[in-house]
């Protein structure tokens, strides 16, 4: 099933390193500010709506 | 040659320099903080002869793998965890401890499962106990927790360099930790045996008091706990209950604890006739939060996916399953007289201990492992 890992932006060094690890340089994946935890649900409705473009880029969804 | 800078202003304790250049050896510790191997102090300098010493202390092969993770397709081996031993400062013959401790971890199973990489930021903690404590003297009294003890210095900090430069466990990297903790420098204790009442951890696991074992466990807090007021059991153990039920510390419905305990309390429960079990299942019983006390922080539910504490208004949360004591209205926090462990360490000198907040397993039997001795060499 075509996939996309999100992260929030305090764990794309991590994020980058995982993906080299796994011999996959330069994977894409999504980040988006951090903290998510304490969010409302409002607020993760906006984030979504924020991050998905960069979502459908990535599955290589064409508009 | 340069000649040697005297580290004390005491002329007794001078003595006579090695003659070796000591521009040579921190041109080679400067290259191995160059290229990342420490954990931010300089490093011993390791050659293959030097590696050759820690291997002999061992029968098995160099190839074999200590342990592994599998997420990050990386394997830590004999040889590897030798060399590891020698940049830490560790001598040759305590790597048959060194050995035991991977072992231990091992078997405890979450440094395999990636828990070295969390953001929670814990610690490995070692436990040794047996004669090989003094054999290459390890510190089981005074200044346990602290500095001045080469042998409890380098085969905790062997772990540490193991996991930078074996698994690339850096900080701000593979290791996420948000804070850490001081213990990832460095946590290797010895049991203090000879001021204890009680029986060694390693033989209530079966070993003999001649065998040599770690114990390797997963922390995240060692809280100091001063307690010279009373000669009470009851009063003292309810001091240790208290500590080990604070709501910082509860993330999940239950948690886990170590007591290192200073002899001198060792020996009021002693004295008053308390076995070891008898603390265990008096701290089961008592350690306890009110629930309001968990409204009051919002950890009054739990995650229906992660299991962890949150408020009971969170769209995620269901009630926990715990218990609440008619009586209190308390819920405990342990899950089993098995979730709080029992040592003595330190000088026993003071009414002063520590509870060690530990990460799994909630009940499970601690990670016992015999060290292994060295082979003997040939006649």
């Amino acid at each position: 099933m075509p996939t996309v890992s999100i992260c929030t932006d305090s764990f794309t060094v991590t994020a980058q390193a995982m993906a080299g690890v796994y011999g996959f340089p330069g994977f894409e994946f999504v980040t988006t500010p951090h903290p998510v935890a304490s969010l409302n649900e409002e607020q993760i409705r906006s984030r979504v709506a924020d991050f998905m473009p960069e979502v459908l880029r990535i599955l290589g969804v064409e508009s | 040659m340069t000649a040697h800078a005297h580290v004390t202003a005491d002329p007794a304790e001078v003595g006579e320099s090695p003659l070796v250049d000591p521009g040579e050896v921190l041109r080679a510790m400067e290259y191995y903080a160059e290229r990342g191997w420490t954990d931010g102090l300089p490093v011993v300098p390791v050659t293959e002869s030097y590696v050759a010493e820690f291997l002999a202390q061992t029968d098995r092969d160099p190839d074999d793998v200590v342990l592994s993770m599998p997420h990050l397709n990386r394997h830590c081996t004999v040889r590897l965890a030798a060399i590891n031993a020698g940049l830490a400062g560790c001598r040759p013959e305590y790597f048959p401890v060194v050995l035991a401790a991977w072992e231990s971890l091992r078997k405890e199973g979450m440094a395999e499962r990636g828990i070295w990489q969390s953001t929670t930021g814990t610690a490995p903690l070692l436990i040794v106990n047996g004669p090989v404590r003094e054999a290459i003297g390890l510190n089981s009294k005074g200044n346990v927790f602290g500095s001045g003890f080469r042998a409890n210095a380098t085969i905790g900090r062997a772990i540490r360099l193991t996991a930078i430069n074996a698994f690339g466990l850096r900080p701000r990297q593979l290791d996420q930790a948000t804070q850490g903790t001081p213990g990832k420098y460095t946590s290797c204790i010895a049991e203090n045996e000879e001021d204890s009442p009680w029986r060694p951890l390693h033989t209530d696991a079966g070993l003999a008091g001649t065998d040599s074992a770690v114990t390797a466990m997963v922390y995240r807090s060692c809280i100091h706990l001063e307690a010279r007021h009373t000669t009470v059991p009851e009063q003292l153990a309810r001091d240790f209950a208290n500590t080990i039920s604070r709501t910082g510390s509860l993330v999940h419905q239950t948690i886990s604890a170590l007591l290192v305990l200073a002899p001198e309390h060792a020996h009021v429960f002693d004295r008053a006739g308390w076995s070891k079990s008898d603390l265990r299942q008096f701290i089961y019983d008592t350690a306890a939060v009110g629930r309001d006390t968990l409204t009051a922080v919002g950890k009054d539910a739990v995650s229906r996916r992660t299991k962890w504490r949150l408020p009971a208004d969170h769209p995620d949360a269901i009630p926990d399953d715990a218990e609440v004591d008619a009586d209190t209205g308390t819920v405990r926090v342990l899950n089993s007289t098995g979730a709080v462990q029992v040592i003595v360490a330190g000088a026993n000198n003071a009414g002063v201990s520590a509870v060690i907040e530990t990460m799994g397993p909630r009940g499970g039997p601690p990670a016992v492992t015999r060290v292994a001795p060295a082979p003997t060499p040939p006649a």
